[in-house]
């Protein structure tokens, strides 16, 4: 069983601590997205749990075997890099072989390994050239195919796709996730791309720098987001959000009232404590959840910039009255021709001035 | 278009003028020299002179010899050692890197004759300390300048001393250029460092070692200071005369210059065969 467990897992270089002690559980078989911002620790964790680069604190275990101190070659996983890291004086099929050769697998198994490798990823007729005669997406697949050949428990992908066009990145999320269909395998998966994450994970991991901000599943991170930081990554176009203020409550729950706007005021039932009233908050609202007037709780004016057609849906840029901007999605068909419009708030977020989800 | 040449030709005209008197020039000229006798005045058009008297010249075949023997001696050593030394360099665990990188370069800043000297000094029969070492690990003094084979194996140990760090500083560029996820991939692979080296880094290496082995033959081939210097104009008795020495001998002692050019002239082809002998031996195979 391949599950990955990472326990107050912590990185330093020298003095400086990248990695702030990470718990993660990952079952086996689970498609795992590590997503964040550059420069988060998403890599470092990635190459701890490799073992190219050493752990500072904290314990990893794969298939529930403490591995901290476990040889990388040995603790059943392969890795795909950013880069691709193919040998540049081998041919594919050297390439996919070349780790199984080394270590004197018997010849018949490898070459049953790398056929079966190069038909999972449609490479046969590519296996007698070099990899700079490769295109980006092909060098990819080999990569790939060399990590499928060792057979392993779990794979590590390091933003395998950042290098490739936007319309092979979207091909290749497909074949990635058919493979880790076909293979059954635990995937962990680090990009930092949003919507790969999304459409990719069973589980997303977001972090920023150096903390796990929420660890779930891609809906319920986007429905139901722990935090400012989280709620602002995930989604596209991001979520809108509005300075606002507590300023009572009734049966319903909170009442907030925009920031600078007396009329708009939202209720948000709470299940926690409420926040006293005048305290300062901020209000979340996704583009779709800006209604027609009268379909919410509160109506809003706001200014139109920019209007994005995109066919069947629009985004209008605007901006409110009090100077905040907002991305609005609307049906291509209900554009208003107006320069400004009244929109409502259907579904709104709650956080506190530290960013924290009130609910 | 052509205005334009025009302008780039008049930028380069300096330049070229010079490469053509100080470079094209001599070339063509030895070229032609090595046709004439040049020890009656004046010099005449002969063609067989020269060139006839190198077919049966015993110095001539003596110095190809030395050349040759030093250059498949030597070469391939100082390479292999320059390899060591630069897998060193490139060792993480090393302390001090820049201290060892200006060391190995050393040698080929210091100035000819002072290397000269502190070799003549370090392999001096009696007080050299070398012989000191032989002799306080139970082994025979050699006297290194009255015999051939010690007086030639002590030019291939200066030459290799001379020339290994600067190699090494090539290969060393050579094995940073090589990018370390690569190396990262195959330790996931479960390749052993040993064979890492073997597969990886050689492989990838070979345009530079090429490049190395090159720069080293042709070299070798001219080699001059060392036997001028060390060995006292290649003593023992011409033992450890090159074809650099003998042209110099020639061209600049017994005033031959037509000699000299011809020797020269041999020098340059057997560079240029043995290094593409060498650049075809290591093609690259599709
Ligand atoms: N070898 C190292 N020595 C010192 N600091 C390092 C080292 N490797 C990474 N770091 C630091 O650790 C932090 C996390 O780096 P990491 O490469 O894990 O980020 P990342 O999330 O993968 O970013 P990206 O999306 O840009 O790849 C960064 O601040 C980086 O500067
Ligand atoms: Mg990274």
């Amino acid at each position: 069983m391949a599950t990955v467990t990472l326990s107050n897992v912590v990185k330093r270089f020298g003095a400086f601590e990248v990695v702030h002690g990470a718990n993660i559980d990952i079952k086996h078989g689970e498609f795992v997205v590590f997503v964040g911002p550059s420069g988060c620790g998403k890599s470092t964790l990635l190459r701890m749990i490799a073992g190219l680069e050493d752990i500072s604190g904290g314990e990893i275990a794969i298939g529930g075997k403490l591995v901290n101190d476990v040889e990388p070659a040995d603790r059943g996983i392969a890795m795909v890099f950013q880069s691709y890291a193919l040998y540049p004086h081998m041919s594919v099929e050297q390439n996919l072989s070349f780790g199984l050769r080394m270590t004197g697998n018997p010849k018949a198994d490898t070459d049953r390994r790398v056929k079966r490798a190069a038909e999972i990823l449609r490479i046969s007729e590519l296996m007698d050239r070099r990899p700079r005669k490769l295109s980006g997406g092909q060098r990819q697949r080999v990569a790939i195919g060399r990590a499928i050949v060792r057979e392993p428990q779990v794979f590590l992908f390091d933003e395998p796709l950042s290098n490739l066009d936007a319309e092979l990145r979207v091909q290749m999320r497909v074949e990635i996730s058919r493979l880790h269909k076909e293979l059954g395998a635990t995937m962990i998966y680090v990009t930092h791309d949003q919507t790969e994450a999304m459409t990719l994970a069973d589980r997303i991991v977001v972090l920023r720098a150096g903390h796990i901000e929420q660890i779930g599943r891609p809906l319920d991170l986007y429905d139901d987001p722990d935090n400012l930081f989280v709620a602002g990554f995930v989604g596209s176009p991001k979520m809108n959000f509005i300075k606002a203020q507590i300023v009572g409550q009734d049966a319903r729950g909170v009442v907030v009232e925009l920031a600078g706007q007396e009329k708009t005021r939202i209720t948000q039932p709470l299940a926690g404590a409420a926040p006293e009233v005048g305290s300062k908050v901020i209000v979340g609202v996704r583009p779709e959840h800006f209604g027609s007037a009268g379909e919410g709780d509160t109506d809003l004016v706001v200014a139109i910039d920019v209007v994005e057609h995109l066919g069947g849906t629009s985004f209008l840029y605007a901006r409110t009255a009090h100077g905040e901007d907002v991305v609005i999605q609307r049906d291509a068909a209900k554009v208003p021709t107006t320069s400004e419009v009244t929109v409502s708030i259907r579904k709104s977020y709650l956080f506190d001035e530290k960013g924290l989800r009130l609910r | 278009m052509r205005n334009r040449n025009a302008t780039a030709y008049r930028f380069l005209a300096p330049y070229l003028l010079i490469f053509s008197v100080f470079w094209v020039w001599p070339i063509i000229s030895s070229f032609m020299i090595s046709f004439q006798a040049t020890r009656t005045v004046p010099w005449r058009f002969a063609p067989g002179f020269n060139w006839g008297r190198l077919i049966g010249d015993p110095a001539f075949f003596n110095a190809v010899k030395n050349t040759l023997l030093i250059l498949v001696i030597q070469v391939p050593v100082m390479i292999a050692l320059a390899m060591v030394m630069a897998v060193l360099l490139n060792s993480p665990l090393l302390k001090a890197r820049g201290l060892y990188r200006f060391a190995f370069f050393a040698p080929v800043v210091v100035g000819e004759v002072a290397y000269s000297a502190v070799f003549r000094l370090m392999f001096s029969l009696d007080f050299g300390i070398v012989n000191k070492l032989l002799n306080s690990i139970g082994l025979p003094k050699i006297d290194w300048f009255s015999n051939v084979t010690p007086a030639m194996a002590l030019i291939m140990i200066a030459v290799t001393w001379r020339w290994a760090g600067y190699n090494a500083i090539i290969l060393l560029a050579g094995m940073q250029s090589i990018p370390e996820d690569v190396y990262e991939a195959a330790t996931l692979d479960r390749v052993s460092k040993l064979k890492q080296f073997f597969h990886i880094t050689l492989p990838l290496l070979k345009p530079v070692i090429v490049f190395c082995l090159v720069l080293s033959i042709i070299g070798t081939m001219q080699l001059f200071t060392e036997p001028f210097l060390i060995t006292e104009r290649g003593g023992p008795g011409g033992g450890t005369e090159t074809l650099g020495l003998l042209l110099y001998r020639q061209g600049f002692r017994s005033l031959n210059f037509g000699y000299a050019s011809a020797v020269a002239y041999t020098m340059a082809a057997l560079a240029i065969a043995i290094t593409l002998v060498q650049l075809w031996l290591t093609r690259e195979k599709q």
